[in-house]
């Protein structure tokens, strides 16, 4: 047991969320999701988002679609769906429910 | 100076070193085996190979007109290692092995299977497989069947059953075994990427070794295609002299089954008279019912699964049907396997019911002689 795995594990744990959050706001970029998630430096390299969307994307949470580039290839353009909006609902919750359990512990 | 390739990334062109591009298609071929058994791999990969095109052109655009190895690895640094990107589970694994004291145990987790050997074959691949799996070299085992050959011909049949029986080692995961390598994704990569062999995307396609083959080796091969043609050869011939009898085998246990649940206990046969005027049926009655109706439904099993097997297999071949569920030709073997098994015990236990009739019957006892000696 290190703290370093602790707090990757953490972040992992987090990081579904976060994407959902960001992409709340408004559509992105896939490089535009790896930025902000590299300034909030929550990911390290860019590989591990890849994965990450691509399943979020299957199960429905997400979609995206082609939007030509003027350099370089056509670039994926994600935003969230009705289910995924309604997914980071619950998760709103459950966030707001694991703040209140740490507080709580923390002032007792 | 060095030599450049062409490759099409994500539907831009690059040149590229030599070099650099061995370093991208590992890069590549470990993500590939990684992410294979994960739904939406193609998507995954076409994803990096987007970004990685992306990043490159931006390089292209700064100026570069060749893509070097500084920029691949500048590449993976950004994209992250293979290691950073799966890095816990085989971090612990490793760990714990580091822990047990002794390396045997470590060793006895990896199982060795014997598996013909397609990279290091003569014949059927079976000297390299043992090899493979004793962890010798082949040359000293080829040598000693050679010379057991001419000694004791015992040896030509063992060799032949064992190129039948033991499968050939087709995938990356069943080449480890063959060799009791463990099987983690790092060797896997290793096997895939070991110079000559192409990755595909999924661990469990089949792989096949680009190795020229010698002078020897293509003799056998001639060999084995002749051998293969003449088996062929006699099993269709088999087939077409089997077939009738088989059928008409098939046919009269269905009349049986039939006259059985016509008639009911004892009072069938008339109708088997009627049908095969030939025959003595009365000699059915000398046998319990319900042995006769098991016997018979066995009976069907036994011929009946190989013919339909037979069929669909050439159906599939010419029609592109899709091949059987492994859990269904199990089950089929296993049916087969337990008819067979009743068969036998009925027969040595109640004899077979009109054989001597038939026997004498029209059947051409020349042919059955031919197959069935001393039946």
């Amino acid at each position: 047991m290190n703290a370093e795995n602790v707090k990757s594990q953490m972040r992992k744990g987090i990081l579904e969320y976060c994407i959902l959050l960001l992409l709340k706001k408004e559509a992105a970029y896939t490089s535009d999701i790896i930025q902000k998630l590299q300034e909030a430096k929550l990911i390290v390299v860019e590989g591990t988002l890849y994965p990450l969307l691509t399943r979020l994307k299957n199960s429905e949470l997400l979609s995206y679609q082609w939007i030509e580039s003027t350099q370089g290839p056509p670039r994926k353009y994600y935003k969230l769906t009705e289910k995924g909006e309604s997914f980071l609902g619950e998760l709103e919750m459950s966030w707001e429910e694991l703040t209140n359990t740490i507080n709580h512990i923390r002032n007792n | 100076m060095k030599k450049t390739l062409t490759v099409n990334l994500g539907g831009t062109v690059f040149h590229i070193d030599e070099d650099a591009y061995q370093l991208l298609d590992k890069y590549l071929s470990n993500l590939r085996i990684h992410f294979s058994k994960e739904e939406g791999a193609d998507e995954i990969m076409s994803d990096f190979e987007l970004r990685i095109s992306e990043i490159l052109n931006e390089r292209v655009r700064l100026g570069s007109e060749v893509i070097t190895l500084d920029h691949v690895e500048m590449v993976i640094k950004r994209m992250g290692k293979v290691e950073e990107l799966f890095d816990e589970e085989p971090a612990e694994e490793f760990k714990q092995h580091a822990h047990s004291a002794s390396g045997e145990q470590a060793r006895e987790a990896t199982s060795r299977r014997l598996f013909r050997n397609p990279d290091d074959r003569v014949l059927g691949g079976v000297c390299g497989g043992l090899a493979a799996y004793m962890g010798w070299d082949p040359t000293p085992i080829r040598l000693l069947l050679f010379i057991l050959m001419f000694f004791y011909g015992i040896t030509i049949p063992i060799y032949f059953i064992l190129w039948l029986i033991v499968p050939m080692a087709r995938t990356a995961t069943e080449k480890l075994q063959m060799r009791g390598e463990s099987v983690t994704v790092e060797n896997i990569g290793k096997t895939v990427t070991d110079g000559f062999e192409r990755v595909s995307s999924n661990v469990n396609d089949y792989i096949t070794s680009g190795k020229p083959r010698t002078a020897l080796q293509r003799l056998a091969d001639g060999f084995v295609d002749v051998l293969g043609i003449l088996l062929k050869v006699a099993a269709v011939l088999l087939g077409v002299i089997l077939f009738p009898p088989l059928l008409i085998v098939l046919f009269v246990m269905f009349i049986v089954i039939i006259a059985l649940v016509a008639g009911g206990i004892g009072g069938g046969f008339g109708f088997l008279h009627n049908f095969m005027p030939f025959t003595d049926w009365n000699v059915l009655a000398t046998y319990p019912e319900w042995i006769l109706m098991a016997g018979s439904i066995c009976t069907i099993l036994i011929i009946g699964i190989p013919i339909v097997a037979i069929l669909y297999a050439i159906c599939s071949q010419i029609f592109k049907f899709k091949p059987l569920h492994s859990g269904v030709k199990g089950a089929l073997i296993l049916l087969w396997v337990i008819a067979l098994g009743l068969n036998i015990f009925f027969v040595a236990r109640y004899g077979i019911p009109f054989w001597g009739d038939w026997y004498n019957w029209h059947w051409n006892s020349a042919v059955w002689q031919a197959f069935l000696p001393g039946w």
